[in-house]
C-alpha cells in the first residue's frame, strides 16, 4: 500500500530511494506490512532523507506513532533511535508551528496532559487488577485454559463491583439518609433466608420510599422513583455495551477463520503454553503432548475405517435418545420446580404457623433448585458415556449445550412463577418476596458450588488415589464451573431490580468461590490432559453470558417495568399503574418548564415514537446486510488468495523443474549465457541490481495485461507492481528463497506457461537460473 | 515513588514506555526483577545508561523461564548478541513481546524466530524435529518424529518449498486462535 502511494506521488524523483524502500518492505514480514501501513514508513525513516521522514511522521498522531514503534520487531536500541529521531523532527516542526499559531501548542499541551492522565488512570486500574499473582501461579501450574476460568470469574467480579458502586451511591445512600428505624429482631438465620430482619432494610425493594428526599429546604429534592429507575436503566445499558464490546472483541480475535482450523501444524507449533512455568506441570505437559501426538498418528492410520449404514443409524439413534432424555430431564426438573414452588407459596401464605416454620418453608425451594442444578449435569455427563463421540470437541459442545438449556429453562420457569403467580397472589409486597427468593437462590447456589468442589474434586481425588487407582487425579471441569458462574450472574442481574444490593452478596460469594476453587484446584486437580481451545471457549462463554442470560434478563426487566403493576403498599413505585408511569409523570412535569423542553422532545419523538424505532431498525438491518455482503466478498477474496498461494507454489516448482532440465541439457547458446553470468558475478551486488531491469521492466506490464485479461485477477495486484524491482536483492542465501521472491513478484502471473509467451517464460527461467547459480556460488564460497 | 527519580530519568521512562507495551510501574517492576537476578552487577542507578549485560545462565534461571524447554532460544532471540546475554533493554523487549498487549503479528514474528533454531529464516525439517523433541522430552521414536514433521509440513507449507517461511507461519497462526493466549508470559 505504501509502495503504491510512493510510486504515485513521487514516481519521478525517487528512483533510487524507492528501491531501498522496496527492499525494506521485502525484508519485513508481509502481513505486518499489510496490517500496519505505518510500519515501513517508520522503518524507512532512517534510510530516507529528512524531508520525506518529516512528511511521514507529521501525518501521524502521537498515539499511532507510538503504536507503530512498539510494533516493530527490532531491538530496543533501534526502536529508541527511531523514536528519538521522530521526536526531534516533531519538535522542530512544532517550533515552527508555534510561531504561526499558539492554538496548536495549546492543543498539543492538552493532548499531552490528557495522555498523562490516561497513563495515570491505567496505572490506577493496574491496582484493581486483582490477583495478578494468583492468576500467574494458576497459569504456571495448570495452563491458560484453567486460568481462563479464573479470569472470567474476576471479570464477573468487576461487573458486580461496578454495579454495587452504582446502586449503592445512587439508590441506597439517599435512602439511608432518611431510613426508618428497624424494629425487627435479628436471629442469624436471616443470612440464609434473607427474610426477617433484612426485610425492613435497604436490601430490598419494599423498603425504598416513593417520595422525594431533601436534607434541607434549600437543596433541590432527590426523587427516589427516578433515581431507582434511571440507575438501574443506566446500569443495564452500560452492561449491554460492555458485554457487546467484549464479545465483539473476543470474536474478532478468536474466530477469525474457525472453519479452516485444521489443527495438526498449529497443534505442534502453537501448542506450547509459555505461561506454564512449574517444573512438574512442564513435565506433565510434555508427557501429555507426546501421548497426544501418538494418538494423532494412530488416528491417521485408522482413519480409513468407515461406518456401515446400520452402524450409522444406531449411532444417530443413540444421540437422538440421549438428547430426548436430557431434554426430558430439563422439562421434568422445570415442571417439578413449578409445582413445587406454587405449593410452597400456598404453604407460605397460610397463617397458621410459627415464624420459624415459615422461614424453613422458604428455604426448601432454593435447596431443591440448587440440587437439581448440580445433580442433573452429573446425569448428563453420565449420558455422555453411552454416546461415543468421534471428536472430543463434539462431546464438549453437546454437554455445554445441554447444561445451558437446563439452567436457562430453570431460570425461565422461576421468572414465570415470580411474575405470574407471586405478583398475582395476595402477598403484601411481592417485589420484596421475589427479592428474598433470589437472595436465597444465590446463597443456595453458592453453597452448592462449594459442595460441588468438595465432592467433585476433593472426594473424587480421595477416591481416585485411594480406592480405585485407574480413575486417577481429577481434572478441573472448566465448562461446568463456568456455566455455574453464568447461572449465578443471571440470577444476580434479575435480582438487581428487586434488591439493589444483591451485587454485594454476589461480590462476597465470588470472592470466596475464587479462593475455594483456587485451593481446591491446587490441592486436588491435575492440569488438563487434552488441549482445551481456551480462546474459542472463552468467546463462547461471553456469548452465553450475553445471549440467553443477559438478553433474557433484559426482557424480564422490560416486562416488569412496562407491564407489571407494582405493589400498592411498598416500594418506590407504590400507587402507580406501571413502573414506567413514573417516567411519563416526570415528563408531564417537565413540559411546564421551558428550559427542559428538549428532554420532552426527545421523549416524545425518540423514545415514545414508533416511527423512530422503525427507522432505526431499518437502518440497522441495512447496515447488517451490507456487512454480511462484505463478509461474503472477503471470504471469496480469502479463497482466491489462498488459491493464488498454492498456484505460486506450483509455479515455483514448475520453474525449478524447468531450470533443472535446462541445467541438465545445457542451454542453446551457452556462450552468451556464461558471458552474462560471469559479468554479473563479478559485479558488486548493488551494481548488479541496476543491470537487471531490462528483464524486470517487462514484468509489470505483463502483469497488467494479465490482470486485464483475467477478470478474476484481484485489483490489489497492481499494488504489487513496484515490488518486482526489488527481486534482485535479497538477504537470504538459498536459491529456494530466491525463487520464492521471484514468483511472488508476479502474482498475477499464475500460469506462466499458459498466459505469457514462451520467450517470456524462458527469460524468466534464465534469470532464475542465473541468480540461483550466483547464490549457490556464494554459498560455496561461504562454506 | 522516590526510587523512580533515582533509577531512570523521566525521559528514559518515557522512551521505554514508547517502545514497549508497559506502563511506568511495570517497567520499574521489571527493572527490579532484572536487578534481583544479579544485584552486584546491576547498578540501582540507570540514569547515566551503564552498559550492563547479564549472562544467559542468570537469565535462564528466572522462574518464568527456568522450566521452559525453549528458554535458550527465547534468550538468544531477544538478546542483541544472539547468545542469550541480555541487557536491560533486551530484557524489557522480551517481556514486552510476551505481554498480553503485544499484537498477533509481533508475537508471530518472534515465535517464528524462536522455532527457527538454525537462524536461516525458515523453519525447516530439522527445526521441526528439534521442536518436537523439546515438546515431548524425546519420548517419540525418530520415525514418529519424522511422521509428525512431515504432517506439519504438508499442512502448513502453502508454497511447497519443503519448509515454513514466515508467511506460512503467520498464516497458520491466524488459524490457531489460542496462540495469542499461550504465547504469553505473565510477570
Amino acid at each position: 500500500m505504501t509502495l503504491k502511494r510512493w510510486s504515485l506521488t513521487e514516481s519521478s524523483a525517487v528512483q533510487q530511494r524507492s528501491r531501498q524502500e522496496v527492499d525494506m518492505a521485502f525484508l519485513a514480514p508481509s502481513s505486518l506490512r499489510q496490517l500496519d501501513p505505518g510500519y515501513d514508513e517508520e522503518k524507512q525513516k532512517r534510510k530516507t532523507n529528512p524531508k520525506s521522514c518529516k512528511l511521514v511522521c507529521l501525518g501521524k498522531r502521537k498515539k499511532e506513532r507510538v503504536k507503530a514503534i512498539q510494533k516493530i520487531p527490532k531491538t530496543m536500541k533501534e526502536k529508541r533511535e527511531l523514536r528519538d529521531h521522530v521526536l526531534t523532527e516533531k519538535t522542530k516542526a512544532r517550533n515552527r508551528d508555534a510561531q504561526i499559531n499558539c492554538c496548536a501548542q495549546c492543543f498539543y499541551n492538552t493532548a499531552l496532559s490528557f495522555r498523562q492522565l490516561k497513563n495515570g488512570l491505567s496505572e490506577c486500574f493496574q491496582f484493581f487488577h486483582l490477583w495478578q499473582k494468583t492468576l500467574k501461579v494458576i497459569g504456571s501450574q495448570f495452563g491458560t485454559s484453567v486460568c481462563s476460568y479464573f479470569v472470567f470469574l474476576t471479570w464477573l467480579l468487576m461487573f458486580n463491583i461496578f454495579s454495587f458502586l452504582v446502586n449503592f451511591s445512587f439508590i441506597t445512600v439517599p435512602q439511608l439518609l432518611e431510613a426508618k428505624a428497624n424494629n425487627l429482631s435479628f436471629t442469624g438465620l436471616e443470612f440464609f433466608t434473607g427474610a426477617g430482619y433484612f426485610t425492613e432494610t435497604v436490601l430490598y425493594y419494599g423498603f425504598y420510599a416513593n417520595g422525594t428526599i431533601s436534607e434541607n429546604k434549600s437543596s433541590s429534592p432527590y426523587n427516589m422513583q427516578l433515581a431507582y429507575i434511571f440507575t438501574i436503566g443506566v446500569y443495564f445499558v452500560l452492561c449491554f455495551l460492555s458485554l457487546l464490546y467484549s464479545m465483539a472483541k473476543s470474536f474478532r480475535r478468536n474466530f477469525i477463520n474457525p472453519s479452516m482450523y485444521s489443527g495438526n501444524a498449529a497443534k505442534l507449533l502453537c501448542v506450547w503454553d509459555f505461561s506454564v512455568t512449574s517444573e512438574k506441570a512442564v513435565k506433565l505437559k510434555q508427557r501429555n503432548l507426546s501421548t497426544q501426538m501418538k494418538e494423532t498418528l494412530s488416528e491417521v492410520n485408522t482413519e480409513v475405517l468407515k461406518l456401515s449404514v446400520g452402524q450409522r443409524i444406531a449411532k444417530l439413534s443413540v444421540h437422538l435418545a440421549a438428547w430426548l432424555v436430557s431434554l426430558g430431564a430439563a422439562v421434568a426438573s422445570c415442571a417439578g420446580i413449578y409445582f413445587f414452588s406454587t405449593a410452597n407459596l400456598k404453604l407460605f401464605l397460610k397463617d397458621d404457623q410459627t415464624e420459624l416454620e415459615s422461614e424453613a418453608v422458604t428455604l426448601v425451594l432454593p435447596v431443591v433448585v440448587g440440587l437439581l442444578n448440580h445433580m442433573v449435569p452429573f446425569f448428563y455427563s453420565f449420558l455422555g458415556f453411552f454416546e461415543k463421540f468421534t471428536y472430543p470437541k463434539h462431546q464438549i459442545y453437546t454437554s455445554i449445550g445441554r447444561n445451558i438449556i437446563l439452567k436457562i429453562s430453570i431460570i425461565g420457569i422461576l421468572c414465570y412463577y415470580w411474575l405470574n403467580i407471586v405478583a398475582a397472589s395476595e402477598v403484601q409486597c411481592w417485589e420484596t418476596l421475589v427479592g428474598q427468593d433470589i437472595y436465597r437462590l444465590i446463597i443456595a447456589e453458592f453453597i452448592c458450588c462449594l459442595l460441588g468442589s468438595f465432592f467433585g474434586e476433593f472426594a473424587r481425588r480421595i477416591i481416585g488415589t485411594k480406592c480405585c487407582k485407574q480413575l486417577g487425579v481429577p481434572e478441573f471441569d472448566i465448562a461446568r464451573n463456568v456455566l455455574d458462574l453464568i447461572y449465578a450472574q443471571t440470577l444476580a442481574w434479575i435480582g438487581i431490580f428487586f434488591s439493589p444490593l444483591i451485587p454485594a452478596i454476589q461480590i462476597l460469594s465470588f470472592f470466596i468461590i475464587f479462593y475455594v476453587k483456587k485451593v481446591s484446584l491446587m490441592m486436588n486437580c491435575q492440569p488438563p490432559r487434552k488441549a482445551w481451545r481456551a480462546a474459542q471457549m472463552n468467546t463462547l462463554f461471553i456469548f452465553f453470558l450475553f445471549f440467553p442470560s443477559f438478553t433474557g434478563v433484559l426482557s424480564v426487566i422490560a416486562v416488569i417495568v412496562w407491564r407489571m403493576k407494582p405493589s400498592e403498599t411498598c416500594g418506590p413505585f407504590r400507587g402507580l399503574e406501571t413502573i414506567f408511569a413514573a417516567i411519563s409523570g416526570w415528563i408531564a412535569i417537565l413540559t411546564t418548564y421551558s428550559s427542559s423542553l428538549w428532554i420532552v422532545w426527545i421523549y416524545h419523538n425518540l423514545l415514545e415514537s414508533v416511527h423512530f424505532f422503525f427507522i432505526l431498525s431499518v437502518i440497522v438491518l441495512i447496515i447488517t446486510y451490507l456487512y454480511w455482503q462484505i463478509i461474503d466478498g472477503r471470504k471469496i477474496m480469502v479463497k482466491l488468495l489462498q488459491e493464488q498461494i498454492v498456484n505460486e507454489g506450483k509455479d515455483k516448482m514448475f520453474l525449478l523443474k524447468k531450470l533443472r532440465a535446462l541445467q541438465a541439457t545445457g542451454l542453446p547458446d551457452p556462450g552468451e549465457q556464461r558471458e552474462r553470468h560471469s559479468s554479473v558475478h563479478q559485479m558488486p551486488r548493488q551494481q548488479m541490481h541496476s543491470s537487471l531491469p531490462n528483464y524486470i521492466e517487462r514484468s509489470p506490464r505483463t502483469m497488467e495485461r494479465d490482470s486485464y485479461a483475467e477478470p478474476s485477477g484481484l485489483p490489489e495486484t497492481n499494488g504489487f507492481t513496484p515490488r518486482s524491482s526489488a527481486v534482485p536483492r535479497r538477504t537470504s542465501f538459498s536459491p529456494q528463497s530466491e525463487m520464492t521472491s521471484f514468483s511472488q513478484a508476479i502474482p498475477g502471473n499464475q500460469h506462466p506457461g499458459r498466459t505469457t509467451g514462451a520467450s517470456e517464460a524462458l527469460a524468466l527461467a534464465l534469470r532464475a537460473r542465473q541468480e540461483a547459480e550466483w547464490e549457490t556460488d556464494e554459498e560455496d564460497f561461504r562454506s | 515513588m522516590g526510587n523512580k527519580q533515582t533509577t531512570f530519568t523521566l525521559e528514559q521512562l518515557d522512551a521505554y514506555q514508547d517502545t514497549t507495551f508497559f506502563t511506568k510501574k511495570e517497567i520499574l517492576r521489571l527493572f527490579y526483577r532484572y536487578r534481583d537476578l544479579a544485584p552486584q552487577l546491576v547498578p540501582p542507578d540507570y540514569t547515566n545508561k551503564p552498559y550492563v549485560k547479564l549472562p544467559y545462565e542468570l537469565i535462564g534461571s528466572m522462574p518464568e523461564l527456568k522450566d521452559n524447554p525453549f528458554r535458550q532460544r527465547i534468550a538468544e532471540v531477544f538478546s542483541e548478541d544472539g547468545e542469550g546475554n541480555m541487557t536491560l533493554d533486551d530484557f524489557l523487549d522480551m517481556f514486552s513481546v510476551m505481554s498480553e498487549m503485544a499484537p498477533r503479528d509481533l508475537k508471530a514474528y518472534y515465535a517464528f524466530k524462536i522455532y527457527d533454531f538454525n537462524n536461516d529464516d525458515y523453519i525447516c525439517k530439522s527445526d521441526l524435529e528439534k521442536t518436537v523433541n523439546k515438546l515431548t522430552r524425546k519420548e517419540l521414536t525418530p520415525e514418529e518424529v519424522n511422521l509428525v514433521c512431515n504432517k506439519v509440513l504438508d499442512e502448513a507449507d502453502m508454497d511447497n518449498d519443503g519448509k515454513l517461511s514466515l508467511e506460512d507461519f503467520q498464516h497458520m497462526i491466524v488459524r490457531a486462535p489460542d496462540f495469542l493466549s499461550t504465547f504469553h508470559i505473565r510477570i
